[in-house]
């Protein structure tokens, strides 16, 4: 199962440099927005379990960063450790596997209307293989 | 020696807090004249290693990590008197994390790797903003350059660093190293001519030994 989340994640291709430094420029402000538009939600609690807001937003203003260090300069390993890593590690603190099925559509929605359709090409394949391998990541994390 | 009884009883301290059950046993340690590498890898390192997994299984706070941390800080100095003796003759090192990079624990037992074998150690710590650690290197004017990275997601902090290090100081040796690079990612260091990889504290210093 590992070996084909490699597979796959080796398909995704490098953006072109001008997508990533457009994200780049974004990418605190939107890590911001998303932080608020997630602790909106009525169900947060749920999502990060009680008392995980700033564990969240923290992990979101990593995750900004960390797919800008992917767009820049792309290696599928380190993609598919970390992301695992992440799983494994919020999960055991409350986190639900939903939450990041609703972070990602989040972020997906803001670089719809915040980036260029060009950039928005470019980066939208990285979020839509997270968002599809959501299911395989709670696989490989499970305890 | 560093047996499994013995790390299990220190880590154990480690993660209670006991900072003088902690001292007693790597006081113990130094005073046996033990390999201050070993001391380095298999006690520090291998104990903070599982501090990091115990916090990634939800197994201790945050809180409890970084007192772990700043327990070992301290115990590190326990070994300064044989970190700090002999000449320092074979070149000066200035050792810095890069901006945003806050785990300093692996760039500080990397400077006393040098210290050790003769070299003249600056670390400067975690965070070090890039127009500051420019301006050290141009006043001491150091042999090599270390810079350390925990967290692959500071990784363009990093390549913005050694760019500007570049740039002031074309003809400056660099070594990087990290825990940020354990799946992988060092190719992005290929680009630059005077950067050297460094896996592990070992290769560290047969690197050091063997130049």
């Amino acid at each position: 199962m590992k070996a084909k989340l490699f597979e796959t994640a080796r398909q995704l291709k490098q953006p072109p440099v001008e997508a990533a430094r457009e994200f780049s420029a974004q990418l605190n402000k939107l890590a911001e927005a998303g932080n608020l538009i997630i602790a909106a939600r009525e169900d947060l609690d749920r999502l990060v379990g009680e008392g995980n807001l700033s564990m969240a937003e923290d992990n979101n203003r990593n995750f900004a960063r960390f797919m800008e260090s992917m767009f820049l300069n792309y290696n599928p390993e380190i993609f598919t450790e970390t992301v695992l890593w992440v799983f494994r590690a919020y999960r055991s603190h409350g986190f639900q596997t939903t939450y990041w099925a609703a972070n990602l559509d989040i972020w997906v929605e803001m670089l719809k209307k915040e980036v260029t359709p060009d950039t928005y090409t470019a980066l939208y394949p990285f979020y839509n293989w997270l968002i599809i391998n959501v299911p395989i990541f709670t696989k490989l994390t499970d305890e | 020696m560093i047996t499994d009884q013995l790390y299990e009883k220190y880590l154990s301290s480690l993660l209670e807090g006991e900072r003088k059950a902690c001292i007693r046993i790597v006081q113990e340690l130094v005073d046996q004249q033990i390999d201050l590498k070993h001391l380095y890898t298999d006690l520090f390192q291998k104990s903070l290693y599982t501090v990091g997994e115990l916090w990634e299984a939800n197994r201790i706070t945050v809180a409890r990590e970084h007192l772990a941390t700043a327990i070992t800080e301290g115990l590190l100095n326990l070994a300064y008197p044989q970190v700090f003796q002999g000449e320092k003759t074979s070149g000066n090192i200035v050792i810095s994390c890069t901006a945003n990079e806050y785990h300093q624990v692996g760039g500080k037992m990397v400077a006393d790797i040098f210290e050790m074998n003769g070299w003249n150690g600056y670390f400067l710590g975690a965070n070090t903003p890039v127009d500051q650690l420019l301006s050290f290197v141009d006043e001491v004017n150091p042999d090599l350059v270390g810079l350390s990275l925990s967290i692959y997601f500071n990784s363009q902090s990093l390549q913005n660093c050694i760019e500007a290090i570049n740039a002031d100081f074309p003809s400056q040796d660099i070594i990087v190293g990290g825990q940020a690079f354990r799946w992988g990612g060092k190719d992005i260091l290929k680009q630059y001519r005077s950067v050297d990889f460094i896996s592990t504290l070992e290769d560290l210093e047969k690197q050091i030994k063997d130049a």
